[in-house]
């Protein structure tokens, strides 16, 4: 009975599974077209999943092992008992073959059990803890079943009753592992998890590379939307990657404004861009909801606009952009990618900054920064120091890039250490002074492409007028700008952040160094340097320069707490429970350090507004500056590493 | 039935930088234009077609903007005024002053006239417009406030109370046309006679002692200038610093 | 205020010469009063006067002249006069008159006006409705013309503009100067322009012969021309007059005035809330920051001050006050004239904020806080005893306004 009854089981689940996929194909390609590699993206796949995805989930041992025994169980399986029930194949030696990985399948459905006998917060529940169930269904059925192909039962044992049950857990187990794969059960997440690292948009990051920069909008094309109102404005492999969340909550613990109490939550959002992307309400959503949003209110379809029906606005602009969930996320989902690209919309099309927002950027425009102070004032916290000009000098080894904390009077204190440090190493250096405009970073991350875009063709253009090895700046977010976003308009530099040059300073011996007197010192990794470009050592290596052991707190390195400050969220301000900054103190203070280094003006402006008494925040520039002994060192040439050629 | 609003707009100059902007009050002009006519509302430039500026108005969702074709340096009263008469605006507002060139502020008040309306100065917020007859409040210096009864055709001012301006979005800049009309050009005859030059900075008014007396003469000659570090009152009761301060604040004007 | 007696040989003399014109103003007050017990009394160090050689002496003739007053360090001194008796022309002023009185604008205008009007011309103050003033004199007022009537009571700029028309037929001014100021000068004096079609020079800060300087644009130009004949002049465009005395005769207008039916009709002040006042434009911040216990007692204070509220971020953060008050550099950025700073300790970000704050005053605990190096004026101690007390003497000092006003 159960030799028939499979095989209509195992087809008719296999061909509505197929139906299933086509339908959710035809779902993403509502979305606009995207240059992908299809052919190359899927031949690729089988390793970006086994060694990049892997790298991610092996961060946690516990589930990449179960991991790695219900899927491969399960891959398995599903291929012999395609062969064995359904074809009716019945070898003993694929009978023992089957009969080993349903028990691995088995063994890793177990593990997945006991993770869900008590999940913590991050994890969805709703149809996500049926699921080990479900394995376990499948696993067990096709293990009984199997028994009498490997002819260790007799074909008949158990009799009727055993066949019905053993049927219902076969339906059971296909329904939810082949029908639910593309019906939108828990196992979607296979599905489109494997096309979508087969067709990421950002294929660079597979092969342990880095790609970080926003993609930019083509402003000329008058028939592209200005950044994403409906969900199919969205391209159509970013809606798969939507689809590929497993909603393991990794991204909603890694987010600081979450933690703050902001209506953000990174999980949530990409549920909500699946609920926009197939039509429905969030009710269904089984997770933590946005701080202070109650679930089932939101609603949306693929063409109607997402905010102020599917997700509010000021959910997106609580944003840090600080890249924790993307680079905590096992599916290599690019979450910032789709917050940029919906603000985008409200910023470019509907003038709907908010707070500060406007007022910034058309600061932006008027005055190059976006304080709005009058651009001739740019140099004056060096009207003292007698910097040489690249508009001067024409060639000069270093650019030293300022940035817009040239503005800012306590930044001006990491400006001036930093020039006696260059000083001190005798470095041929020099600024664009009067020259020099905002980078765009705040912009962009507002959402407004063409304010970027203008400024960055000016920057361009400006730099393109000089010879330069190389730009030295001490903002980490002009320097991600600078290296990772001017290429596509083709500025293409080497840039340094001024901890990399310093360790290469004091590598080189140029620097004649005391040490550091005093206090416990621990490391704040500031987004923009750590998880934006992978700097995370240099820093670290000038500060043992310096005699410093580095206290290190809990959450350092590429799982850094963000401080607040980036992608415009102090401009925006969306009230939260507790401030960013606040909970990075806390961070800083569990260490026991009394000074806090960092490498970033807006790291240095968020930790010192929190309330004293609290440590002392000093940049790394600051801290060599002080160390710096007189004398110079007896002459030894800086050898450095020759620059490479840049293009 | 909605209102036919037009707002006057001008190119601006930003406070620090000097470079061409939406003018401030003249967004808010707009601002309110659409808070009372949406769609409707009419913006008015009378100007070169050509600046890129102009687009600053249209992001902030206009379809279009109607410009008076004329080059800088040309006296903008005729030929707004022979637009208006013609146009069939029940309110015109405008912003109360030029951020460029003499920023006299007189244009309206001389439209008014010229047209024959009544004109309201500092427009803050219209409350009813109501059979010809609009409830208006007008701003007043310290954010007070003043209801006002006029009746239609009118002009009116805004300044800096009136509404903040939406944000102008790039999509709708670009999108927006400009639309052009031809008139004759007026020369302005003021800057015959007259010199821009850059702002002189006015020192600040030293207070000038008259002294009576010696002794005052003397005080006045040796005290400590003003400026170098404050007056501190420590170990004082609370009544002798509440007195200094209500002095200080007196003293100011501020308290009165 | 010494009470150090001293002589003035100068006021003796003068009080001496009958032709001097401050005669009368040397002369003692007769001091004679009725005592306690119903008996008159007489001061008799008032009496007499001082001799030209030292000697006290009484006449007591009764033709008493000049007199022993005694005499302080600080004299009230009588001003001279100065008389216009037949002006060859006027220069005429229409101060603001906020509150019935002339304004610190209004007194800076009138000193203009006594400039262009030199010894030959008069300064003619035109007010409208009843006023305060009593010291029109010492403001350098030669002729005062009250324009009276209902119909300038209130907002009524275009009967106003009806009125100075009518005082431009009659006197034919050299020049016309009002106060180029938010309190309506700047408003009635551009009605005016427009109803003449005179182009008037405004926002002027410096005249020099026959060429003014005025702002022009958004203040980042001057505009530098001939001087025409009507002027808005800006805050301290000149020095009040301080020298002289001058008459106030009065002058009324020959023709009655033209009745006109408003077209616009003023239906009173509407109730603003200081708080609802935009952080950028409030003249008058009172801001609160981490040193503030007591809330409640800080909206009091900023109440019975009448000033708008702000606020340190970190107060901001607290859920004490709303985020809109936030002042710094990433807050809003002030221009107040007085800047009151409560339990604020001044980091960085704030006194940027701040930077362009006239006045500013610090309450505060701690003696080394950066914001007591910032201020004007500081007072350490507790703030909520001062906040007390400052209130206490706000009220105070209000009642007496009132007293004075009555």
């Amino acid at each position: 009975m159960l030799n028939t009854l499979l095989p209509i089981l195992l087809f008719a689940a296999l061909g509505l599974a197929v139906l299933g996929a086509l339908r959710r194909v035809n779902m993403w390609r509502r979305g606009r077209a995207a240059k992908v590699d299809l052919l190359g993206g899927l031949l690729a796949m089988p390793k970006r999943y086994m060694v990049d995805l892997h790298h991610v989930v092996a961060r946690d041992k516990y589930i990449a092992n179960t991991h790695v025994a219900t899927a491969l169980g399960f891959v398995l399986s599903a291929l012999l008992a395609i062969l064995v029930h359904g074809f009716g194949l019945h070898n003993r030696i694929l009978g023992y073959a089957l009969l080993l990985a349903s028990v691995l399948m088995f063994v890793g459905a177990t593990f997945v059990y006991l993770r869900r006998r008590n999940p913590p917060a991050r994890l969805s529940k709703g149809p996500w803890m049926r699921l080990p169930k479900s394995l376990m269904a499948f696993s067990v059925s096709f293990f009984l079943v199997t028994l009498p192909v490997a002819g260790i039962l007799p074909a008949d044992f158990g009799g009727w009753l055993l066949a019905a049950l053993l049927g219902v857990g076969v339906l059971w187990g296909v329904s939810e592992m082949f029908f639910g794969m593309t019906w939108g059960g828990p196992m979607k997440h296979a599905f489109a998890g494997a096309l979508h690292l087969a067709w990421h948009r950002r294929a660079e990051r597979f092969g342990g590379g880095r790609s970080t920069g926003l993609k930019p909008l083509d402003l000329s094309d008058k028939s592209a939307p200005l950044g994403v109102e409906k969900p199919k404005d969205f391209t159509w492999n970013q809606l798969l990657g939507f689809d590929a969340c497993v909603q393991c909550g990794k991204c909603e613990a890694a987010c600081p404004a979450f933690a703050a109490g902001q209506p953000l939550n990174p999980k949530k959002l990409i549920q909500d861009m699946v609920v926009g992307l197939a039509g429905g309400t969030d009710a269904k959503f089984a997770g933590s909801p946005y701080p202070g949003k109650a679930i089932g209110e939101h609603s949306g379809n693929p063409h109607q606009p997402i905010v102020n029906g599917l997700v509010d606005a000021e959910t997106l602009w609580s944003c840090t952009t600080c890249r924790a969930c993307v680079e905590e996320c096992p599916m290599m989902i690019e979450h910032v990618d789709a917050i940029v690209d919906m603000r985008r919309h409200l910023t470019l099309e509907k003038g709907a900054t908010p707070n500060k927002g406007a007022e910034v950027l058309e600061n932006l425009i008027a005055t190059d920064n976006p304080g709005g102070f009058a651009p001739g004032g740019r140099m004056n916290w060096a009207a003292d120091l007698n910097l040489p000009l690249l508009g001067d000098k024409k060639t000069t080894d270093v650019l030293f890039w300022v940035g817009d904390g040239a503005f800012d009077m306590r930044n001006q204190r990491t400006l001036r250490a930093f020039v006696k440090v260059l000083k001190a190493a005798k470095v041929d250096f020099a600024v664009l002074g009067l020259e020099e405009r905002d980078s765009g970073d705040v912009a962009r991350r507002l959402g407004d492409e063409a304010t970027f875009q203008l400024l960055a063709a000016r920057n361009i253009q400006t730099l393109a007028k000089y010879s330069f090895q190389r730009i030295v700046t001490c903002d980490p977010h002009s320097f991600h700008v600078l290296k990772n976003e001017y290429g596509a308009f083709d500025g293409h530099y080497r840039v340094q952040h001024h901890s990399t040059y310093m360790a290469e300073l004091i590598d080189a011996g140029a620097l004649n160094l005391g040490q550091h007197k005093g206090n416990s010192v621990t490391y704040h990794d500031p987004c923009y340097l750590g998880r934006y470009n992978g700097e995370y050592e240099a820093p670290r290596q000038v500060l043992r320069a310096l005699g410093i052991e580095v206290k290190e707190m809990q959450r350092s390195g590429f799982r850094s707490r963000c401080c607040g400050g980036g992608g415009g969220a102090p401009i925006t301000d969306i009230p939260g429970k507790q401030r960013i900054p606040d909970m990075r103190m806390e961070d800083i203070r569990e260490t026991g350090a009394e000074l806090v280094a960092v490498g970033c003006p807006q790291c240095t402006a968020m930790l010192e507004g929190v309330v004293e008494p609290r440590p002392l925040i000093k940049d790394i520039a600051e801290l060599v500056a002080d160390a710096l002994l007189e004398e110079p060192a007896p002459a030894k040439t800086p050898n450095l590493r020759e620059p490479a050629e840049v293009h | 039935m909605t209102t036919h609003v037009i707002s006057l707009v001008s190119i601006g100059a930003h406070p620090t930088s000097g470079r061409p902007r939406r003018a401030e009050q003249d967004a808010r002009a707009v601002e309110l234009g659409l808070q009372l006519a949406g769609d409707n509302l009419q913006v008015l430039h009378a100007g070169d077609i050509a600046e890129p500026t102009l687009r600053a108005y249209l992001g902030m969702g206009l379809a279009q903007l109607h410009v008076l074709e004329q080059p800088a340096g040309a006296d903008a009263l005729p030929v707004l005024g022979d637009y208006l008469q013609d146009a069939g605006a029940q309110v015109v507002l405008t912003g109360s002053q030029a951020e460029t060139g003499e920023g006299s502020g007189m244009l309206p008040f001389l439209l008014a006239e010229h047209l024959g309306w009544p004109l309201i100065v500092g427009l803050a917020q219209v409350e009813s417009i109501d059979s010809g007859v609009a409830h208006v409040l007008q701003a007043l210096p310290r954010g007070q406030r003043r209801r006002l009864k006029v009746r239609l055709p009118f002009v009116a001012t805004v300044d800096n109370a009136g509404p903040k301006p939406r944000q102008s979005a790039y999509g709708p800049a670009q999108r927006g046309v400009l639309q052009e009309h031809d008139v004759q050009v007026v020369d302005d005859e003021l800057f015959t006679g007259a010199v821009l030059q850059p702002a002189k900075p006015r020192p600040k008014r030293l207070k000038v002692i008259k002294a009576k007396s010696g002794a005052d003469r003397m005080k006045a000659a040796t005290a400590k200038a003003s400026g170098g570090g404050g007056q501190v009152l420590k170990g004082l009761g609370p009544e002798a610093g509440a007195e200094a301060i209500l002095k200080l604040l007196i003293e100011e004007g501020v308290v009165r | 205020m010494s009470d150090i007696i001293r002589r003035d040989p100068r006021a003796e003399w003068i009080a001496r010469n009958r032709l001097h014109p401050l005669h009368a103003a040397m002369q003692p007050e007769q001091h004679s009063w009725m005592g306690p017990n119903g008996i008159i009394r007489k001061n008799v160090h008032g009496m007499g006067f001082i001799g030209p050689n030292g000697i006290k002496r009484i006449d007591r003739s009764g033709a008493q002249q000049g007199g022993a007053t005694k005499r302080t360090a600080a004299v009230q001194v009588q001003l001279p006069l100065h008389q216009v008796p037949a002006p060859a022309f006027y220069i005429n002023v229409v101060p603001d008159m906020v509150g019935g009185r002339l304004s610190s604008h209004d007194r800076d205008l009138l000193g203009l006006a006594r400039q262009l009007a030199g010894s030959d011309g008069a300064v003619l103050a035109v007010v409208f409705g009843e006023h305060k003033e009593s010291a029109f004199d010492t403001a350098g007022v030669d002729r005062l013309l009250v324009l009276d009537g209902r119909e300038f009571d209130g907002y009524s700029p275009e009967q106003r503009v009806h009125g100075l028309r009518a005082v431009d037929n009659q006197f034919s001014p050299r020049h016309w100067l009002l106060p180029d100021s938010r309190s309506g000068g700047g408003e009635l004096g551009r009605r005016f322009a427009a109803s003449l079609k005179e182009r008037p020079a405004t926002r002027v800060w410096q005249i020099k012969g026959s060429e003014c300087i005025g702002r022009a644009g958004a203040g980042r130009e001057d505009l530098a021309r001939a001087l025409p004949r009507l002027i808005l002049a800006a805050v301290e465009c000149a020095d009040p007059v301080s020298d002289t005395r001058h008459e106030v005769l009065p002058l009324e207008l020959s023709t009655a005035l033209a009745r006109s039916l408003p077209r616009i009709e003023d239906l009173g002040a509407v109730a603003v809330d200081p708080g609802a006042i935009p952080m950028a434009e409030a003249e008058f911040i009172f801001s609160g920051g981490n040193g503030v216990k007591d809330w409640e007692l800080f909206h009091q204070t900023a109440a019975a001050l009448g000033a708008t509220e702000g606020a340190s971020r970190v107060a901001v953060d607290d859920g004490f006050m709303a985020r809109d008050r936030q002042v710094g550099a990433s807050g809003i950025w002030v221009t107040a004239r007085v800047y009151v700073a409560v339990g604020i300790s001044g980091a960085i970000q704030h006194l940027q904020g701040i930077g362009a704050c006239d006045k500013v005053v610090a309450i505060n605990l701690d003696p080394g806080c950066d914001m007591i190096k910032r201020a004007d004026l500081s007072v350490i101690g507790d703030s909520g005893e001062i906040l007390r007390a400052l209130i206490a003497a706000v009220q105070a000092h209000r009642n007496g306004a009132k007293r004075d006003a009555a």
